[in-house]
């Protein structure tokens, strides 16, 4: 029989489980799915150190279990207040407290299941996309495939079990302290209003400005201090922002409603004084989570944004750091023969496909080191890029790293012709050439390089020698000390041009792509991974306790909206004021999360942007971030939204 | 005086065929401008829904409702908030008031809705409010006050826009017998003094001797009506319990 009622009981209140269904379908969605990545044997074997992003899941995972029991916590309270009257009849008919209680349980016990089941299902799915991702960004060839894991289940299971046992324990526990009089009455309790007076509220709202001035100063102190100390000051600095940005949020909307409140003009407008009545109940009552939210907002959107430009950029960086399979630079004035001993050794290990040995000629006078045009095209073939051709009287200028190209783009304007040995030579026709070649110690120590025809570059010293390799299958990590220890020991020998010595320190780089994924990329993918993790999952809470925090009102509201619906305010009205109100109660949260991330693009491009080897990455991922983030937060604002008005304006008597 | 309501056979029924509930049989009547009409009856006896059709908050099945002559029942549902703006106030058993603003809001908030310029809101609302006597609780909130004054203030708001009829279910039900008599002196007063048409639901006899007309319903159909003519309060009240006595109701 109670099993029947329980059943019956969710399909009745189905549409109000609706967000909270969807909440726990998509934590346990995005939980399964990145322990599923974190633990899967390939991922893992991709490269040594991928244990990284298996332990930062893990330990965001049990930090996400946590949040999630609050806000689990919340949803309780919302379905709780639902049913209060359901539960005074049960236990005016005699029912006990604690068959309430069981029949509850029972019924979210269902409720959870079917989210768990639904999620670990969807979350499947979406590993297999998230296995893309990551295959992609490790440029390994790969096919839509899905990541079944019974230790990734096991584990989602363990820590929604967990999130959803603290929620449910918590639920049992308001029902066994609930009276029938306050499950009877309740509702018809009246809403306390008080705010403080105005100039406490200013006072407050200067001091916590203060603070959060105070947090950065100890901020911008911490970033140059290069002790121990400096997390002391970084620590303190962000402990102060956060209580500044909490305060504030708790203070700009009260001062805001008092203020609106203070202009007659502004508070008698139209349905205005209505509407600043249910901001002020909003504000009172759900002050404190809408400021714990901004809280989860300010973090999620950080950590999305800085996770996802770090991990962009590195990724960019090292396209541009790592254009060639391996690579020997030795600045030196070497003959190329020195080079093909060195191409024999590697040889022995793996396929050379083919490879390139090159002088980087010295241009007498000038910070910019030649190349001869014969090697240029040959770096080019390696590469894939077409053969370019320039006269004989002519040059250009290669340069990959485009926060010099405007620069080089205006000194070649100014000057368009050089002398090199007595010969003049023009820029040519397309003097700028921008393809990734990597000109930090293969192609050009300074980010350019000048293209010189054959005859004039052979005229210069060719103080650096340059090896590039194609390797069959890319080559392997370890390569890049097999040859580090072949070229420092005495197997290889030197030899140097005719005429010229070797310099007392001879600077010697090595770099071996392979090598380069497997252990710089693996961080950044951690990190990103775990950044986005953390984020998604923070913004669907916290979109979670704003939806609760409404819909748990909703009572009161329709009771509200009944009373201007009765002084004749069209429906229109009422929908306009419904979305007034649930944006104003949505987006105040939002206030300085948006503000910080519109700062941090902005400071990150500042300071940053010429770090990153591809054009207008911070802003891309500063757009994506705020993308993401929007289309999560308005779905939600759009559900709250379509459930309020359902139940506010359900059809009247007429 | 001019007709501000007429009611011409009026029916109501729920339910769907083979399980129809008439809740009105069918009721004529009207009300001349300035009238203080109660309406009495047992439970089931059709009141509310009498009152609920005539505030276009429920419709109805067969008939014509004209509201200084404009037929309700014609109305479509765009032209029912403008409607209610401009015709009705309404006075409700459980005060209506919203918690979220003082009371002194609570009165405004039908200016507001009605477009009443804000310069003159502050002082239609202290004017009100002193002719109801709750001038000095305007700046607290509902759930400072005690019932009356809520009621008080719920008279306020019904009556700040001059509506032509002000509708009231039940106003004392929530009330204890001291608050009852200061509201329904009150409502008397907004009736005679300011020349307010009233229609009000009650079962309790001791309210309806306020009004000057008490129609009876008994089972969806007007049973009688008396007027109070020159008669006091006391004796219109004897007439009522008369009434009451014959129809099987009585004091509840």
């Amino acid at each position: 029989m109670y099993a029947k009622l329980a059943f019956r009981n969710i399909r009745r209140s189905l549409r109000d489980y609706i967000i909270y269904f969807v909440t726990l379908t998509l934590t346990a969605a995005l939980m399964y799915s990145f322990l599923a990545l974190g633990l899967s044997p390939d991922i893992l074997a991709m490269t040594e150190n991928m244990s990284m992003l298996t332990t930062g899941i893990l330990i965001l995972s049990v930090l996400i279990a946590f949040m999630s029991s609050f806000v689990i916590g919340y949803a309780v309270r919302f379905m709780l207040g639902q049913r209060k009257k359901e539960f005074a009849a049960y236990e005016l008919m005699g029912m006990e407290v604690k068959t309430i209680r069981n029949l509850f349980l029972v019924e979210n016990g269902i409720i959870g299941g079917g989210a768990f089941l639904l999620g670990a299902l969807v979350g499947t799915g979406l590993s297999g996309l998230l296995n893309q991702v990551i295959q992609n960004i490790f440029e390994v060839p790969h096919t839509y495939r899905v990541l079944f894991s019974f230790r990734a289940w096991g584990m989602t299971l363990f820590f929604f079990t967990l999130m959803y046992g603290f929620g449910m324990f918590r639920a049992a526990s308001v029902i066994r302290r609930q009276k029938v009089i306050d499950l009877l009455y309740d509702n018809q309790k009246n809403e306390e209003i008080g705010f403080q007076s105005l100039l406490r509220s200013v006072l407050t709202g200067l001091l916590s400005i203060a603070v959060m001035v105070a947090g950065v100063i100890l901020l911008e102190k911490g970033l140059h201090i290069q002790t121990n100390e400096a997390l002391l000051y970084c620590g303190g600095a962000c402990l102060l922002i956060l209580v500044a940005v909490y305060e504030l949020h708790r203070k700009i909307p009260v001062l805001l409603y008092l203020l609106a409140k203070r202009n007659p003009q502004r508070k008698y407008r139209e349905e205005n004084l209505f509407f600043l009545g249910q901001i002020g109940s909003r504000i009172q009552s759900s002050g404190r989570t809408m400021a714990v939210v901004t809280i989860l907002l300010t973090i999620s959107l950080t950590t999305m944004f800085i996770g996802l430009t770090m991990g962009a950029g590195y990724k960019a960086n090292m396209e541009a750091y790592y254009p060639y399979d391996a690579g020997v630079a030795i600045d030196a004035p070497l003959t190329k023969n020195s080079m093909d001993t060195v191409r024999s050794f590697v040889e022995k290990r793996c396929k050379v496909e083919d490879s390139a040995t090159y002088y980087l000629y010295t241009v007498p006078g000038k910070s910019i080191e030649a190349l001869s045009l014969s090697d240029y095209n040959h770096l080019r073939d390696i590469l894939g890029f077409s053969s370019v051709s320039i006269s004989n009287n002519e040059f250009l200028v290669h340069c990959d790293t485009w926060n010099y190209v405007d620069d080089i783009q205006q000194r070649l304007e100014q000057q368009s012709k050089i002398t090199l040995n007595g010969q003049t030579l023009t820029a040519a026709e397309t003097p700028i050439l921008t393809e990734p070649m990597e000109q930090y110690q293969m192609a050009g120590t300074n980010g350019y390089v000048l293209v010189l025809p054959d005859k004039v570059a052979s005229q210069l010293p060719g103080e650096k020698i340059r090896l590039v390799m194609k390797l069959a299958d890319g080559g392997y990590p370890e390569l890049r000390s097999e040859l580090r220890q072949f070229l420092n020991s005495g197997e290889w020998l030197p030899d140097i041009q005719p005429g010229q010595e070797l310099p007392e320190k001879m600077t010697m780089g090595i770099t071996v792509k392979a090598w380069g994924v497997a252990n710089s990329l693996t961080g950044f993918t951690t990190l990103s991974f775990c950044g986005l993790y953390l984020s998604i999952i923070f913004i669907i809470l916290s979109c979670s306790v704003l939806a609760f925090e409404q819909l748990s009102s909703i009572d009161k509201n329709r009771k509200n909206y009944a009373v201007i619906d009765r002084l004749g305010v069209s429906s229109q009205k009422q929908v306009a004021l419904i979305r007034k109100e649930l944006s104003t109660v949505f987006f105040i949260p939002l206030l300085f999360p948006i503000i910080l991330t519109v700062f941090l693009i902005a400071g990150t491009q500042l300071l940053f942007g010429k770090s990153f080897l591809q054009e207008g990455l911070v802003l891309f991922y500063g757009m994506v971030t705020i993308l993401l983030f929007c289309a999560i937060y308005l779905t939600y604002f759009g559900a709250t939204m379509f459930l309020f008005k359902k139940v506010i304006l359900r059809p009247k008597i007429r | 005086m001019s007709e501000v309501l007429k009611l011409e056979h009026i029916q109501k029924y729920y339910g769907s065929k083979g399980n129809v509930t008439k809740a009105i049989q069918d009721i004529s009547f009207s009300v001349q401008e300035g009238e203080f009409v109660g309406i009495m009856g047992a439970s089931g006896s059709g009141k509310t829904t009498l009152l609920n059709c005539i505030s276009t908050i429920d419709m109805v099945s067969a008939g014509h409702i004209y509201l200084n002559g404009t037929d309700v029942t014609e109305i479509t549902e765009k032209q029912i908030a403008q409607f209610r703006r401009e015709n009705l106030g309404f006075v409700f058993q459980d005060f209506n008031l919203l918690d979220t603003l003082t009371i002194s809001e609570n009165i405004a908030l039908a200016l507001t809705i009605n477009r009443v310029p804000a310069g003159d809101i502050d002082g239609r609302v202290r004017e009100m409010a002193g002719n109801l006597n709750i001038t000095d609780i305007l700046d607290k909130y509902p759930y400072q006050v005690s019932g009356g004054q809520k009621q008080r203030c719920a008279c306020a708001r019904a009556i700040i826009n001059q509506p032509k009829l002000i509708l009231a279910d039940e106003p004392t039900g929530a009330l204890d017998s001291h608050s009852s008599q200061m509201l329904l002196s009150a409502i008397q007063s907004i009736n005679e003094t300011l020349g307010a048409t009233i229609l009000m639901v009650t079962h309790d006899a001791f309210s309806a001797s306020y009004a000057n007309r008490i129609l009876f319903l008994r089972d969806g159909t007007i049973f009688t009506e008396i007027f109070k003519g020159n008669n006091s309060r006391r004796t219109f009240f004897e007439k009522i319990l008369d009434v009451l006595t014959m129809t099987g109701g009585g004091r509840e």
